[in-house]
């Protein structure tokens, strides 16, 4: 073979190599649906984040909307977490996410532009008030236009997991009977533990990037504050309220029952510490129990009511759940909201995929339902203060108010890295600053 | 005699001296490269310097070219005026920048301190056992750095740790090493250190393979002329190894400070965000957090620029210093 031959040839190779792997892998067309006489076939693509127990129950409810409507298929899409986000931020300006998406309450109004309205047709926003809490939905509800339904009422507060076993080494009374805070951390005390210097199983855990700002703002409300400024242009957490919450919660640390240094958002996250028997009480959303009885099936937990704060009336801030929305970019945006609608109002749908991700409901009607509990016993203490809550509010950055605010500057606070008025100062300036 | 047509033009020369078909050769097998380059590193990295003069997310509709514009307003340097503020994300950039410039410089002294000698020690020893260590010290490096990071945060864990059970066995006090925001050795956060260990553990194999690879290229008779003159090993080593070993240095030393200031994973691993209270926050990891969990591209790209700006002197500085124009 000559050298020209033998060149050609290569260069002939790189070519192709690199057509093929411009070459998107091939794609099973999934059968389609059998074509109903007279009515068009439809497809539209389902996004959600990657959660097992939220892809097989929505993978239930889609079936169950195919076979009420033949002729269309839904294809559902899953994201690994930190990814989804990322794929709505470049796939919304591509015009390419699909057709209907699974997203969190409150991102939707920093999405909202990329979004598609409700339809009054589908469901006012006066009569989705009557269906749904006020705190899940109002995370759908952004400068008077409705986006979404939910499907769950996220909820950190109302209730903490607590290990029996810890109770009786200890010789307290199980199950507890709080009272007030005060027993809680009477009990907190006692079952603390520590090798030297060093504490190896905190008594009552509070102390996560999720959980702080939920007690913070509800220590705020139960005590009859506010932490929006009266005008709604901003935040104020230069209140006495604000100022008496951040105070008790370091008085929690002061009193021995954590260690804020080694029991936090990043060091001995309370969801993994528990369940390997370090907390004996810990502070987290119910959402956390059906993970514990499926990876940690020798242990023996509870889902308890967790007393208020102040006051005699739960008030917590709830900063709305996942639900679903619709695209402008949908091609027959008509069916993609009657699968949102089938998805999230039909009572028998939302308790169905209630019950299989774990979560509480959003819906009244299936909050109501006394089957409920015999599916997911542990949402009760969680059902009992659903009506003290109330939306968070309109935060233009969800994630950066809870994460990089909230959380740092209340750790440093019960760190002492930071005093008490200067983690709420911070707070208040750097909160305000993002309105800016 | 004269030679026929065709043979002429098979041997026609193109300018660089080799023939027509090896030019097409050397065209065809750049052009993926080079498209590759060109899609996915040049023009991101134009798209980026462009969003640094906007204030850009694009959960926003912006004007209708490329969404810039409209409710993804111009700028201009408004960003980087704002990185010279007192603004929140003015305080977090500035502390991530220190912390970037901290880890870098104190890994380079520190891995070269460890290389080197390690490097000599090895190219000392026997040929089969040079390719056992070779081999032990470059796994770390062919080790995927989550991989690293989530073990290396167990061992760092504060109850169930190794490096605890070590010091409580020893009679020291446990520290809290990836958590503790109050704890500084010589002015740096222990976190901080902590992260920098792993760093080191898990990069300093490919800086002492090419050690010792160069330390196989310098000729024995310098060391052996020195020997002779009545050199010492340390001697030898000063006066001798290490300078011969500029060009190598220079190499590693670029190649180093580069990653480490491009280190992000093991940070976003090992912490949460570069916690506890963003002492081990680097530049990487707030332009990450910037564009991607809080949607402010236009910050992030000016970041990115201002980094990449850093990296450019800090290389260029770097080649000035080490540059050599000898060779062996």
């Amino acid at each position: 073979m000559s050298k020209r031959m033998l060149f050609g040839l290569l260069a002939l190779v790189l070519i192709l190599s690199l057509a093929a792997c411009g070459q998107p892998a091939p794609v099973e067309e999934p059968a389609p649906a059998e074509e109903a006489e007279g009515e068009e076939q439809i497809e539209l693509r389902f996004w959600m984040h990657q959660n097992p127990a939220f892809i097989a129950a929505n993978e239930e409810i889609i079936k169950r909307f195919e076979a009420e409507h033949p002729n269309v298929t839904i294809k559902l899409e899953s994201f690994e977490y930190d990814l989804f986000i990322q794929t709505l931020q470049t796939s919304m300006p591509a015009g390419t996410e699909g057709d209907i998406m699974e997203m969190f309450g409150s991102w939707v109004c920093s999405y909202a532009d990329r979004l598609a309205e409700m339809p009054e047709s589908v469901l006012s926003y006066p009569e989705a008030k009557e269906q749904f809490y006020a705190a899940p939905l109002d995370g759908y509800y952004c400068n008077g236009k409705l986006y979404g339904l939910p499907n769950e009422f996220n909820i950190e507060n109302g209730a903490v997991l607590v290990n029996p076993a810890m109770y009786e080494a200890a010789g307290l009374d199980y199950p507890p009977t709080w009272g007030s805070m005060t027993d809680l951390l009477s009990d907190a005390q006692q079952l603390a533990q520590s090798d030297g210097d060093v504490m190896n199983v905190s008594g009552f855990h509070f102390v996560s990037g999720d959980g702080l700002a939920f007690q913070f703002l509800a220590g705020i409300l139960q005590r009859g504050g506010e932490y929006w400024k009266a005008d709604g242009s901003g935040m104020d957490f230069n209140t006495p309220e604000a100022k008496e919450t951040l105070q008790d919660m370091k008085s929690w640390v002061d009193q021995g029952v954590t260690d804020a240094f080694l029991f936090n958002g990043e060091s001995n996250w309370v969801g993994d510490s528990f369940f390997s028997n370090q907390v004996a009480i810990g502070f987290i959303g119910p959402w956390i129990v059906p993970v514990g009885l499926e990876e940690y099936t020798d242990m023996e937990f509870d889902y308890l009511p967790i007393p208020n704060y102040a006051g005699d009336k739960h008030y917590f801030a709830a900063d709305a759940g996942w639900g679903k929305l619709v695209s402008p970019n949908c091609e027959h945006p008509e069916m993609a909201w009657e699968f949102v609608k089938f998805a999230t109002t039909n009572a028998d749908n939302a308790k169905f995929w209630n019950i299989g991700t774990g979560t509480v409901p959003a819906l009244k009607s299936v909050a109501a339902d006394p089957t409920l509990l015999e599916e997911t016993p542990w949402v009760e203490a969680s059902l009992q203060v659903l009506d003290y809550g109330s939306y968070v509010g309109p935060l233009p950055d969800r994630d950066l108010f809870w994460y990089d605010i909230v959380y740092p500057h209340i750790l440093g606070a019960l760190q002492e890295t930071e005093t008490i008025d200067e983690a709420l100062d911070a707070i208040d300036t750097e909160s305000n600053a993002m309105f800016d | 005699m004269r030679l026929p047509v065709r043979a002429n033009r098979s041997r026609r020369r193109n300018r660089g001296g080799g023939s027509r078909g090896q030019g097409l050769f050397v065209a065809s097998a750049l052009t993926p490269l080079m498209l590759y380059m060109v899609f996915w590193t040049l023009f991101p990295m134009i798209w980026a310097m462009l969003l640094s003069f906007f204030e850009y997310a694009p959960t926003r509709v912006g004007g209708p070219l490329l969404g810039l514009g409209g409710d993804n307003p111009f700028v201009g340097l408004g960003h980087f005026a704002n990185m010279l503020s007192t603004s929140p994300e003015a305080q977090k950039f500035r502390t991530s920048l220190k912390t970037t410039l901290m880890f870098a410089f104190l890994v380079l002294p520190l891995n070269l301190a460890i290389t080197i000698p390690l490097a000599v020690a090895i190219e000392a020893v026997k040929s089969r056992l040079k390719t056992v260590f070779r081999f032990i010290y470059f796994l770390p490096t062919v080790t995927s750095s989550v991989g690293v990071a989530l073990i290396w945060g167990y061992l760092y864990h504060p109850q169930r740790g190794l490096f605890n059970m070590i010091l409580k066995t020893v009679g020291l006090s446990p520290q809290i090493w990836l958590s503790n925001p109050r704890a500084f050795y010589f002015g740096v956060p222990l976190a901080l250190w902590a992260i920098i260990f792993t760093y080191l553990w898990q990069d300093m194999g490919y800086n002492l393979v090419i050690f010792i690879a160069a330390l196989q290229g310098i000729p024995k008779d310098f060391r052996e002329a020195a020997v002779v003159d009545g050199a010492n090993i340390w001697q030898v080593f000063w006066r001798v190894t290490l300078p011969l070993l500029r060009p190598t240095l220079l190499f590693v030393c670029v190649m180093t400070m580069l990653s480490s200031f491009q280190v992000f994973d093991i940070i976003q691993v090992m912490t949460e965000n570069g916690r506890p209270q963003d002492q081990a926050r680097v530049l990487v990891l707030d332009i990450y957090l910037s564009a991607f969990r809080f949607q402010r591209m236009g910050w992030a790209g000016a970041e990115a620029l201002i980094l990449f700006l850093v990296v450019l002197i800090v290389t260029v500085v770097q080649m000035r210093l080490l540059r050599t124009q000898w060779e062996y």
